[in-house]
């Protein structure tokens, strides 16, 4: 069925906004790389200073982008999973917390009152008006799925003993992720944070607020990467020609990630005081467990593909891979999905590597986790984001994708960007190259005293690739504009928008994934378990009622207005 | 369950590498020996000064101080084959220590005391970064560890020594002057006093006690060329002020 008309509106916005932001996001990635490798040597360009771009590239690309498109994809693939209307009043105010909440942390981060990165560490202080418009644009993202359970448990009612769609399935786990990750974030900002920052309060146990934020910060990964995922195991099996190999295989994964998010955080602390080793050890080993439906997922889709490509013909061990539509400009769409699985290989690996516990010591904070973050959300999750945004642009506009041959060379280029960039920053990594630092200033300034030439290469490298990213970005707003400047296609005029959905290939019904309820649960006891020793011994042993400071200077400070 | 048997295959593979990754990690941890900080109960105050104690034969306990934009001791000298026992903690913001090409690698966060051990078996110079963002010159925040065969003991620069060096501490003046001829947001003190100094309205003089007190008392008016205006007005007595000239006076190239 078509989707009601609000709704399209709301998720057209919710598509288009986010992708204006990232312009600007877009642009600060490559000025970062320029920044970092010495060939622009300067504390500011165009009057954006290094970490205040760097503020804005990480909350537009990886909060504000993320979560619009999250719920964009969700409205769409409720709506029409469950043939149902779900509430407008709803999505209004989802909409408008989110733009409020957004267009204000904006606002601070350019007035340079918030350049304090997306991690927001205290005690380095903002205003307290960017903590303000994060808590309204959460809150916004909460609204949602409040207004889709009702909807669905009618469903539910209405089909006694169906399962529920798998894209359906997808959407409510990450939804579900982000209500749990969010919480403690939400006590972070509104208890510790804003009062703080007003000025109210003398100071912060920053372990408290670092331990909080992690709790959030993992799970915040997975919830970029669910509506991918959805992707993925709903749309990738038909674009390959074929059927999806097995259908308890995506429930499995996406129940999985409830469990699997939240009580981990701690390996982003590997490094910190003030926590005990075997909590760490703990978090590490559950961190871990999340292999397990990822290899299944790399399987099944390989499965998939596979079977896609052995209808149209493919033959041989390998050989059916020449059968899937890589350069097929009809099914342009392909790619953004097949590139972001290929990137992902790697991403997953590296992933690994960061949670390895001791391995953490070698890479803790080096170029190496920018390096692999941009094979996560930089590579499937943002090509995801950027297929499926022009996926529903053009499909609820009932316009043709114009230039859909550059539209599918985007996702190539994108690839070959982000491989040469991360492959500089994972080598400046291993030989200790900082991450998020003006390196250009100092480092690897031959004038100065802290010069260390054996960073060039990765740098340099880093720079190219990041140049090719942008140029990849810049051809895709060409196909968008062009596209949204394009006629109305007359013979869609009559049709409905529909997302593609695969058939599956085996589809045993597996009682253990049929409900949500009971990996909830499990997920919210295992949070406790792995959670209260830990913040326990931080309310105890933490003292440090740390002051504020503003970035600008070493002197402490009540407030930054 | 039902499932596919090829779809079970893979599952055993995926529970196969977890089981592997763990046993590596369990091995690089109890039979290595390579660990990640723990933590050390604050029942004692961190300690609020930089020092070098030596418990043994090239064996060290350094502590470091971190701030906004400099570590202390910026340099230290030990013999090769030493083992530092290191200790850090932050006067101001999070801060990063990291000591490029060996495993030591800390967050330094208000309120704990971060902690690791290194043991130097090859000559070098090994550069510390801070690898946090803890404000606008978090580049410029590096110290070093130079490893050689030609020293006997350990020696260390940048500790605090003199009454004029201890009110440069004080008044926040090193987070953006080093006195080691290191860059950083302003210009360095060392070899500064009586050279000359250009500033930004363009004119030339050289670095005296009316030119220095000019620039403590109004930073904003009197600049130096091709620094930001960023110095604060911090309150110095005229007592103070004469305390660090003569420190700065002796603190030649």
């Amino acid at each position: 069925m078509e989707l009601q008309k609000s709704i399209k509106t709301i998720v057209l916005i919710e598509l288009l906004l986010p992708l204006v932001l990232f312009i600007f996001g877009a642009y600060h990635g490559v000025m970062q790389v320029l920044y970092q490798s010495g060939v622009v040597r300067a504390n500011s360009v165009a009057g954006i200073d290094y970490y205040q771009g760097l503020t804005a590239h990480g909350v537009i690309n990886a909060l504000v982008l993320t979560t619009m498109f999250a719920v964009a994809l969700g409205y769409v693939v409720v709506c029409q999973q469950l043939k149902s209307r779900v509430s407008a009043a709803g999505g209004w105010v989802s909409l408008g917390l989110m733009v409020v909440g957004a267009v204000l942390a904006a606002a601070m981060i350019f007035a340079g009152k918030a350049t304090v990165l997306y991690t927001f560490y205290p005690p380095l202080m903002a205003h307290p008006i960017f903590y303000i418009g994060l808590v309204l644009f959460v809150v916004g993202s909460w609204v949602p799925m409040w207004t889709w359970i009702p909807v669905y448990m009618q469903w539910r009612k209405a089909n006694p003993g169906q399962k529920t769609p798998l894209g359906v399935v997808g959407i409510f786990s990450a939804f579900i992720i982000w209500q749990m990750a969010t919480l403690p974030v939400a006590i972070e900002v509104l208890v510790q944070l804003i009062p703080w920052s007003m000025g109210w309060t003398a100071g912060v146990n920053v372990m408290l607020s670092r331990t909080l934020f992690w709790f959030f910060g993992h799970p915040l990964v997975y919830f970029w990467l669910m509506p991918t995922y959805v992707m993925y195991y709903t749309m990738l099996p038909k674009l390959g020609g074929g059927k999806l190999f097995s259908d308890f295989a995506g429930r499995f994964s996406f129940m999985s990630f409830i469990l699997l998010s939240c009580p981990l955080g701690l390996h982003h602390q590997f490094a910190d005081p003030g926590i005990s080793t075997s909590w760490k050890g703990i978090q590490g080993v559950l961190t871990l467990l999340i292999v397990i439906p990822s290899m299944l997922t790399a399987f099944t889709l390989a499965a998939s593909l596979e079977h896609g490509a052995r209808l149209k013909g493919g033959i041989g061990l390998f050989g059916w891979w020449k059968k899937l539509p890589f350069f097929n400009a009809d099914v342009w769409l392909f790619p953004y999905l097949f590139c972001g699985l290929v990137i992902f290989i790697f991403g997953g690996i590296t992933g690994v590597v960061n949670a390895s516990y001791s391995m953490n010591n070698v890479i803790h904070n080096t170029a190496w986790v920018p390096a692999h973050f941009h094979l996560t959300v930089g590579g499937p999750i943002f090509l995801g984001i950027l297929g499926g945004s022009l996926l529903m642009i053009t499909g609820l506009l009932k316009k043709p994708v114009a230039a859909p041959k550059l539209a599918m060379l985007v996702p190539y280029l994108w690839t070959i960007g982000v491989f040469i960039f991360s492959t500089g920053f994972f080598i400046g990594g291993l030989r200790g190259e900082p991450r998020r630092t003006n390196l250009g200033m100092t480092y690897l300034n031959p004038a100065s005293p802290s010069y260390r030439p054996d960073w060039f290469i990765s740098t340099h490298l880093g720079m190219i690739g990041g140049c090719i990213m942008g140029l990849a970005a810049l051809l895709y707003f060409v196909v968008v504009v062009r596209s949204l400047l394009a006629k109305t296609d007359a013979s869609l005029a009559n049709t409905i928008f529909a997302l593609p959905v695969s058939e599956p290939y085996h589809d045993e019904d597996v009682p253990a994934v049929r409900n949500f309820a009971p990996w909830v649960v499990v997920a919210v006891l295992l949070c406790a378990a792995a959670y209260y020793v830990p913040i326990h011994d931080i309310l105890v042993n933490g003292s440090a009622n740390a002051p504020g400071f503003s970035p600008n200077s070493p002197a402490a400070v009540d407030t930054v207005h | 369950m039902a499932i596919n048997v090829l779809e079970k295959r893979a599952l055993m593979g995926a529970i196969a590498f977890v089981a592997v990754s763990l046993g590596l990690i369990a091995y690089a941890t109890w039979g290595l020996g390579i660990n990640v900080p723990t933590c050390i109960p604050l029942q004692t105050k961190p300690f609020d000064q930089a020092s070098v104690t030596k418990h043994d034969d090239k064996f060290y306990e350094v502590h470091y101080i971190a701030r906004m934009w400099a570590f202390e001791p910026s340099v230290l000298r030990v013999p090769t084959g030493s083992t530092l026992d290191i200790y850090a903690v932050t006067k101001d913001v999070t801060h990063g220590l990291e000591i490029a090409g060996t495993n030591i690698n800390l967050m330094v966060v208000p309120g704990a005391i971060a902690n690791g051990r290194v043991h130097f078996t090859k000559p070098g110079i090994y550069t510390i970064v801070c690898h946090e963002f803890c404000g606008k010159g978090h580049q410029n925040m590096t110290a070093r560890i130079e490893v050689s065969d030609s020293v006997t003991d350990a020696e260390v620069e940048g500790l605090p020594s003199s009454a004029g060096m201890k009110l440069l501490e004080a008044k926040g003046c090193l987070a953006c002057h080093t006195v080691d001829g290191s860059a950083s947001v302003g210009p360095t003190f060392k070899g500064a006093w009586g050279s000359t100094v250009q500033l930004s309205d363009g004119t030339s003089h050289p670095l005296d006690v009316a030119l220095f007190e000019q620039i403590v008392r109004h930073p904003t008016t009197t600049t130096v060329k091709d620094y930001p205006p960023v110095m604060p007005e911090l309150p110095v007595t005229d007592d103070e002020l004469k305390q660090i000239e003569s420190y700065l006076e002796g603190l030649q190239k």
